[in-house]
Order: structure tokens, then C-alpha cells, then sequence
């Protein structure tokens, strides 16, 4: 189902938290918001799923306007950032819940719900109640509750953000799969720009309550609309296009006073050989190593700090020249 | 949930605001008869007669003693008892901390009965001192004192000793451990926290369990009703009931209700940046308590026991008369008996009371439990115009003594809105009024919604502290998935906070059962005694066998008593403590 938001507003205590937003989610769509936390996604999920009315705007599920329809009445399904899952029911019903809800017949009701634990691989934990499961399987009820209902949308709430790293890899390639079994609409709001990239047909980026930029993971990566959607996803090197290096590395002319600003991404930065090569002369100023890729600090004879990442370990002090295609040239006005 | 909004206030007007608007009414104004017309306007005669007459000058000045005195008491009891209980190991001690609770489940007036066969002039201490020639059997000491005040004093104190204890001992439980041992730690001995840090910290919640005790000790009708000690405000109040023209019985019970008023706003002042609510304990009395040296123990366990001895004495003479056939001028019954616990049961009198106090304190808890569930989701968990009236509303009975409400209750329903001169719609409503409400016909009804008004923040407390440790995204999970908000309310919310809800309703109902000042006044006719008012009226017969079979009533009243404050506080843990404060 195609979701259209049309310029949401919320307010709480006189700051706006979300401020005008429109986008729009085509059906079977797994849409991400993301950004850093206090930007106003969760409130914008919250205002979908019918938790909080907007104060302006209009939400729209397919042809339907959904400002006034109680939560309950929205065929949303939410995994929570805690799972909320029921402590005094056991895992099977607590996936059972939305179905019984609905007046699913019990045959049915238990074959969707067996099918919804097998593929989240906790079939045996059926009896057990939420309290001594581990997170990880906590989670994954919490995904199958909210999957069985087959929901027009499915909303996702920072939902591995209490995982630990290794789990957090493993439950994003889970969601990945029901995703694509179901092809649910879904809204799937997160911080962390590595299950964004990874997962999304398409991101929308936001801070202070406003989307900076809407487009898939490699349009945001390669062409970010602004400097902070690209210093929020992955790392980028800013500097000045009035300074020295801009200067160098061939960025168009600006004037004086110009606020504009050149960027690269530390991986496209190339490192030269030797003088006869090209490029412009920096020192090592900083090297981590990390195996594969690793991250070197250059610092340029005018005082640039330029972030750097190679498979090529370089110790600190080594003198080097590094260039930079210009088709890897951003410019922010 | 926002939609029983209107319900309640409607419940509450009717039933708190209205009829205690009346009561004040019928003091202020005075009928007075201007150019031949009756007019009523204002006037402060009725309490210039009350204040002028000398009798109802000493009636206020005993009640406000006897309050005084039971609340010294009490705080001096509980203050050390609850400090021992929460910082040292001794023998027995979680047998003597339940057992301590005791005398929770006796009617103090109940209690009275007991403690008359035992201390009376011809009571079993002054026969077994005679025995002993110790006293002079002609001039036999008098035990309670100046007609029974010290009597008094002493039930009381019994009586709301646990209520104190419990109430203080969670406002210590409250506290921080980590501030005291801030300030152990920069020096101070044991004695110079407690005075600097302890003490200080806890004395909101002490102030708010002992207003609760002056509260209880000033209205309580039913002890001194026993003790046939008339000059107090309670006892006068019950006896101007039967005279609802006579307005000094409205002005007593104004005065009374000041005196309440005061206190009460005393103890949210007093609690109104309760340090121990702020600083919640990380982990409360995780530090452990002190184990006491042996010969420490045993004296405090010595201690403590003796303490529980002396507060259960009205219950053993309690007892013991109710299986007494024969006693009279013996320190013991000569002749012992089981059968009056076979009468009680068949009895007309007792037996229709004892169903009607099921009936009605079952009504009540059932009633409270829908008003607290109501009252404690839209406090916890909306957001509205008129919350914190919500919130003064639902506690104010808290401070509301159950001889005010039942005063007033008489006054407001006995009689229809309306001037008895109506016509029209206005007759119409007094007739209808009279019929629902008049408890001359039948007080079930306003029985039930006083005794539930009276225990409603009870509950509200309890279900509250439910809600508020509940996380709401387990109700959102429901709506989230389709549930209209009433079957949240019954899948989600109830079964998460059934121990809370319970405990609150066993409450509702324990103290329902003790309640004497509602029935006493509401219920005129014998079918409609409950269980409290049926002893009293076994009291005053004078057949012999009467003070057995009131007494065999009183135990199965305590034991009813005992099993659901057993079941409430196993259910609550240490939070029951919070539930006894006020404020």
C-alpha cells in the first residue's frame, strides 16, 4: 500500500519536532528514515502508526486519510525499540494476539502463527514467556507478532539497537528475507546509516525535524544533497571552495565571500607514487590500522587535514602526494 | 478512557461535592423571617451556640486530646520500631513483623469489649490482683482513667500503631542508602545521621502517616461509643443524627471536617518535594541490616514481643469472651462454650448482618475496583483538562472521616434537591430522588458507595503504581495491532496489574468489613445492620449470653479481616506502607 505523508507537524511544548514533512512510500517499499536521535523520526513513525495526531498535515494509507483513526484502526504492525513484548503471555500467544484480534479461525489462526515462529527460527520457545528469552529472540517474536497480522504497513522502530554488533548483522539479513518473502509496505526508522545503506529500497534523511534528502542508498552515498547528509552517511573530507586545496584540486571558481564547500570520500583519495605522478604533497600525521582498509590522517603543507582510506599501511611522519579524481569532486554550493 | 470523564464527575458530584455542600449549607445559613417571607442568609449563630455551650466546648477539646495523645504515642512507638525493623537482625524477626500487624484486623471498638473484661473495675487484672490481696476490693483502681479516656488513647494507639508502622517504615525503606552512607562516610556517628540525614529526609512521609493516625483517633465514633464516653465530637455528632433539624449536628460536623481539612493540607505541604520520593532508593535497605549482638537480639526480640502481647490483649479478651459461657467476678470464664459461634451463624441479628456486610463490602470493593481502574489510567495515562481536580477528588476521601460522609450522606439523601414546596418536574425529582436514595428505606445503596468512596484511594494508589511501572508501549503494541482500547484494557493492562489491583480490592473490602461510623448512622433498620452496627447492638441487650455472641461476631469479623490483609500485603510487599499515608 502506498503511504503519502503531506506536511506533518508536530509541536511538543512550543518546538517543533517534526516540521512540514512530506514523502511518499510506494507500495512493498522498505522505506528508511534516518538520522541522528532528536531528528523527529520516531515521532513521524509514532504519527503513522496513530500514537501521536499531527498537529498540521495529512497522512495518507493508499486513498485514505488517516488524521482522527485511532492506532487500532490503522492495520499498522510496530516492532518496538523495547519489543514490548506481553510479559504474562507466552511466546506463542503473544504472535496469536493480532490474529485472535482479527477472528482468524483457530486452524488457520495456529497454522500462520506455527509458520510465523519457523521462520523466525523459534518454534521450540513457543511455551516460554518473553522474560527469559534472550534479547536476540526477543526481538525476533517481536518481528514475527508484528509479521503475522500481514499488515498493510509494517513499522520498525530502531528495532536492533539493544542487540549486540554480531546479532544486529545477523537479524538485519533476517528482516532482509522477511522483507522480501512479504513485500510489505514498510517504514523502518534508525540511527545506525549501516542498516540504512544495507537494507533500503530507499532512505530519507533527517535532522531538526526535516527530510534534508530522499533517495536510495547509492544516490545519498554518492551524491548527498547537503554536508551533513554527507558527513552523516559514511565519512567525507569538507573544506572551504575558497580555500587552497579547492584551489588545488580543480573545484569551480567561487567568489569571495562564497559559504560553498568542496567534499571527497576518504576512499577516493588516491596516493601517488611520485612527483613525476602528479598530486599535491601532504605528511602522515595519524595512521589506525585495520587489516583491509586502513585510516590515514595527511596533513597538507598549508595546514589541511585530509581523512584518507587505503589498503596500503603508511606510517606516521612518511611523506606522500595524493590526488583526487574530479568525477569524485563534490561541490555544495 | 476519556469518555467515563463525565461519569466520574458526575459520581463524585453527586455523591462527595453534593453532600457536602449540604452539610455546610445547613450550618451557614439560618432561616430567618424578613417582611413575613422565610429567607435563608448567611449567619455564623448556629456556631456561635455550638462554640457557647460549654459541653460541645469539652466534646471538641476531648476528641482533639485523645487525637493528640494517640498520635504522640503512636509516633513514639513506631518511630524506634520501624528504625529496628529496618536496620537490625534479630530472632523472630519476620514472624514479629507480621505479628505486629495484628491488631489491623480488630475493630478498635471491638477491641473495646476486650479490654473492658480485662481492665474494668471487676475486670480479670483487678480480680487477680485481689486475688493476691494487692489492691483494696472496695475501691478497685479505675484503669482507664477519667471515665474512660485513657481507655481510648490506649485502643487507638494499639490500634493505628501498624498503620504508623508501615507508613513510616516505607518513608525510611524510601530513602537512598547511598545518603547515609554519604554521611557515615564524612564522619558522623549513627546517632548524628539519624538526626541529620534520616530523620530530615523521612519526615514528609512520617508527618503524612501520622496525620492519617490524628485523623483516625479524632473521628473514630465506635470506641468511645463502647467505653459510653459521650463527651467527644464523634459520639455527640451520632447522637444529633436522630435530630437532622437540630443544626449543631451539621456545625460539629463542619468543625470536624476543618480540623481534617487542615491537617490534610499540612501533609501535601509536608510532602510536596518529598526528598525520599525524589532520590528514589536504587537499591532501598540493599545495604543490609545490622546483626545484632545476642544478648541485643533477644532483648529486642523480648522487646517487640511484649509490645504484641500488650496490642493483642484486647483480642484475647475478645476471644476468650466469645467462647465463654459463664463469667462473672472470675479472672477466667468458669464455663466455656462453642456454641456461640454455631449462633452467630443462625441468629436472625447476626446472621443477616454478617451477610449484609459481605454484601455490601463486596459491592464496594467491586464498585472501587472499576471507579480506581477508571481514575488511574486517566491520571496515568492522559492528558486532559481537569486532572489534578480528578486527582483531588478521587483522594480527597482520604481525608474524609466515614461519620462526615455518613452525616451527610443522611442529611443530602433523606430529603429530595428540591424545597418540600415544589411542584412539578422539581416534586417529580424529589419523589424519584427519595425512592433511589433514602436510606430510611433502604441504605444498601448508599452503604455501598460510602464504604467505596472511603477506601477509592486505596485503590487509585495501588492501580497507579501499576500503570506508572508498566510500560505504555505494551498497551501501544496492542492497539498496534488492532485492539480497541477496551480489549487492551482487558488482555494487556488488567493482567500486568492484577497483584496491584487485587491487593487494592482486598484492601477495599478488609476495611469495609471494620467501618462502623457508615452503618452505625445510615442503617436504621435491624435487616439492614452490617456486621459492626449488630455488635453494638448486642452490647446494649442486657441478656447474658448478648456480650459472647457480640464478641464470637467480632472474631468471625477479624478472621475474615485477617485472611484478606494476609493475602493484600503478599500481594503489595513493602509497598503496603505507602498505601496508609495521606498526602
Amino acid at each position: 500500500m502506498k503511504i503519502e505523508l503531506l506536511n506533518l507537524t508536530k509541536t511538543f511544548d512550543g518546538s517543533p519536532v517534526v516540521n512540514d514533512v512530506s514523502l511518499t512510500v510506494a507500495s512493498g517499499e522498505l522505506f528508511f528514515l534516518l538520522g541522528p536521535s532528536g531528528c523527529g523520526k520516531t515521532t513521524l513513525l509514532r504519527m503513522v502508526a496513530g500514537f501521536y495526531e499531527p498537529d498540521a498535515g495529512t497522512i495518507r494509507f493508499g486513498e485514505r486519510t488517516m488524521n482522527g483513526v485511532p492506532a487500532h484502526d490503522r492495520n499498522t504492525a510496530l516492532v518496538f525499540q523495547n519489543y514490548a513484548l506481553w510479559p504474562h503471555l507466552t511466546v506463542y500467544e503473544n504472535v496469536a494476539y493480532g490474529l485472535r484480534l482479527r477472528k482468524v479461525p483457530e486452524p488457520e489462526l495456529d497454522q500462520r502463527v506455527t509458520a510465523a515462529l519457523a521462520q523466525v527460527r523459534m518454534t521450540e520457545q513457543r511455551e516460554r514467556k518473553p522474560g527469559s528469552l534472550s534479547g536476540g529472540q526477543q526481538q525476533r517474536v517481536a518481528l514475527a507478532r508484528a509479521a503475522v497480522v500481514r499488515p498493510d504497513l509494517l513499522l520498525l522502530d530502531e528495532p536492533l539497537s539493544n542487540l549486540d554488533a554480531r546479532l544486529r548483522v545477523e537479524m538485519r539479513e533476517e528482516i532482509a528475507r522477511l522483507h522480501r518473502a512479504a513485500a510489505t509496505t514498510s517504514l523502518y526508522v534508525t540511527h545506525d546509516q549501516e542498516e540504512a545503506l544495507s537494507l533500503a529500497d530507499r532512505i530519507a534523511v533527517m535532522d531538526g525535524g526535516k527530510v534534508l534528502q530522499v533517495g536510495t542508498p547509492l544516490e545519498i552515498y554518492h551524491h548527498p544533497a547537503n554536508p551533513f547528509v554527507a558527513r552523516f552517511i559514511g565519512e567525507m573530507n569538507l573544506f572551504p571552495a575558497t580555500g587552497p586545496l579547492a584551489h588545488a584540486l580543480g573545484a569551480p571558481a567561487v567568489g569571495p565571500d562564497s559559504q560553498a564547500q568542496i567534499g571527497f570520500r576518504p576512499e577516493r583519495v588516491i596516493l601517488v607514487p611520485n612527483a613525476e605522478s602528479g598530486g599535491h604533497p601532504a605528511r602522515v600525521i595519524g595512521a589506525t590500522f585495520f587489516g583491509s582498509r586502513n585510516q590515514i590522517v595527511l596533513r597538507t603543507p598549508q595546514g589541511e587535514e585530509i581523512k584518507v582510506a587505503t589498503p596500503d599501511y603508511l606510517g606516521e611522519g612518511t611523506e606522500v602526494r595524493f590526488t583526487v579524481p574530479p568525477e569524485h569532486l563534490l561541490f555544495f554550493p | 478512557m476519556k469518555k467515563a470523564l463525565p461519569f466520574l464527575l458526575a459520581f463524585f458530584a453527586l455523591f462527595l461535592v453534593y453532600p457536602l455542600v449540604k452539610v455546610l449549607g445547613g450550618s451557614f445559613f439560618v432561616e430567618k423571617i424578613i417582611d413575613g417571607h422565610v429567607t435563608q442568609i448567611f449567619s455564623l449563630d448556629y456556631y456561635g451556640l455550638l462554640f457557647a455551650n460549654p459541653f460541645y466546648r469539652e466534646c471538641l477539646g476531648n476528641s482533639f486530646l485523645i487525637a493528640a495523645w494517640t498520635t504522640a504515642l503512636t509516633l513514639i512507638l513506631a518511630l524506634p520500631l520501624a528504625l529496628l525493623f529496618l536496620r537490625a537482625d534479630f530472632p523472630a524477626k519476620t514472624t514479629l513483623s507480621a505479628l505486629l500487624l495484628l491488631p489491623l484486623i480488630l475493630p478498635p471498638f471491638v477491641g473495646a469489649i476486650g479490654l473492658k473484661q480485662c481492665f474494668a473495675r471487676f475486670g480479670s487484672l483487678n480480680l487477680l490482683l485481689d486475688h493476691f490481696h494487692l489492691i483494696d476490693p472496695l475501691h478497685p483502681p479505675d484503669w482507664f482513667g477519667a471515665g474512660g479516656f485513657w481507655g481510648i488513647v490506649f485502643l487507638q494507639t494499639l490500634h493505628l500503631l501498624p498503620i504508623l508502622f508501615l507508613s513510616v517504615q516505607a518513608a525510611l525503606a524510601n530513602l537512598d542508602p547511598a545518603l547515609h552512607d554519604a554521611a557515615r562516610n564524612l564522619g558522623a556517628r549513627s546517632l548524628t545521621v539519624l538526626r541529620t540525614v534520616t530523620l530530615p529526609l523521612a519526615l514528609p512521609g512520617i508527618f503524612a502517616g501520622g496525620a492519617i493516625v490524628f485523623v483516625s483517633a479524632f473521628t473514630d465514633l465506635g470506641t468511645p461509643l463502647i467505653f459510653d464516653f459521650q463527651s467527644t465530637a464523634p459520639t455527640q455528632i451520632y447522637n444529633l443524627v436522630n435530630q437532622s433539624d437540630n443544626p449543631l449536628g451539621y456545625c460539629l460536623t463542619v468543625v470536624t471536617l476543618a480540623v481534617v481539612a487542615v491537617l490534610f493540607l499540612l501533609a501535601r505541604w509536608a510532602t510536596r518535594g518529598d526528598y525520599a520520593m525524589l532520590s528514589r532508593a536504587s537499591a532501598a535497605g540493599a545495604d543490609g541490616a545490622r546483626k545484632l549482638s545476642p544478648l541485643a537480639g533477644w532483648a529486642a526480640t523480648l522487646g517487640v514481643s511484649l509490645l504484641i502481647f500488650v496490642s493483642v490483649l484486647p483480642h484475647l479478651g475478645v476471644v476468650i469472651q466469645s467462647f465463654a459461657a459463664k463469667w462473672f467476678f472470675t479472672v477466667l470464664p468458669s464455663q466455656w462454650s462453642a456454641s456461640y459461634y454455631h449462633e452467630v451463624f443462625t441468629l436472625p441479628l447476626t446472621g443477616t448482618s454478617l451477610q449484609n456486610s459481605l454484601v455490601y463490602a463486596g459491592a464496594a470493593s467491586l464498585l472501587d475496583l472499576i471507579l480506581g481502574l477508571a481514575i488511574a489510567q486517566l491520571l496515568v495515562r492522559e492528558k486532559f483538562t481537569g486532572r489534578s481536580l480528578l486527582d483531588a477528588l478521587a483522594m480527597l476521601p482520604l481525608a474524609l472521616p466515614g461519620l462526615v460522609t455518613a452525616f451527610a450522606f443522611l442529611i443530602a439523601f433523606s430529603h429530595g434537591p428540591f424545597p418540600v414546596s415544589s411542584h412539578g418536574l422539581a416534586a417529580a425529582i424529589n419523589t424519584l430522588w427519595v425512592a433511589c436514595f433514602d436510606p430510611r428505606r433502604n441504605p444498601t445503596l448508599l452503604l455501598v458507595v460510602a464504604y467505596a468512596l472511603h477506601r477509592l484511594p486505596y485503590l487509585v494508589r495501588a492501580a497507579t503504581a501499576g500503570l506508572e511501572q508498566m510500560s505504555v508501549d505494551l498497551e501501544r503494541a496492542s492497539a498496534n495491532l488492532g485492539a480497541k482500547p477496551w480489549q487492551t484494557l482487558a488482555q494487556i493492562t488488567v493482567p500486568l496489574i492484577a497483584a496491584n489491583l487485587i491487593a487494592g480490592t482486598l484492601l477495599t473490602f478488609a476495611f469495609s468489613l471494620l467501618d462502623v461510623s457508615n452503618g452505625m448512622v445510615l442503617a436504621e433498620e435491624s435487616r439492614f445492620y452490617p456486621l459492626t452496627k449488630a455488635i453494638y447492638q448486642l452490647l446494649g441487650r442486657i441478656t447474658p449470653e448478648a456480650p459472647a455472641l457480640a464478641c464470637a461476631l467480632g472474631v468471625v469479623a477479624m478472621v475474615f479481616l485477617g485472611v484478606s490483609l494476609t493475602l493484600a500485603s503478599r500481594l503489595l510487599g513493602r509497598k503496603t506502607g505507602q498505601l496508609f499515608r495521606m498526602g
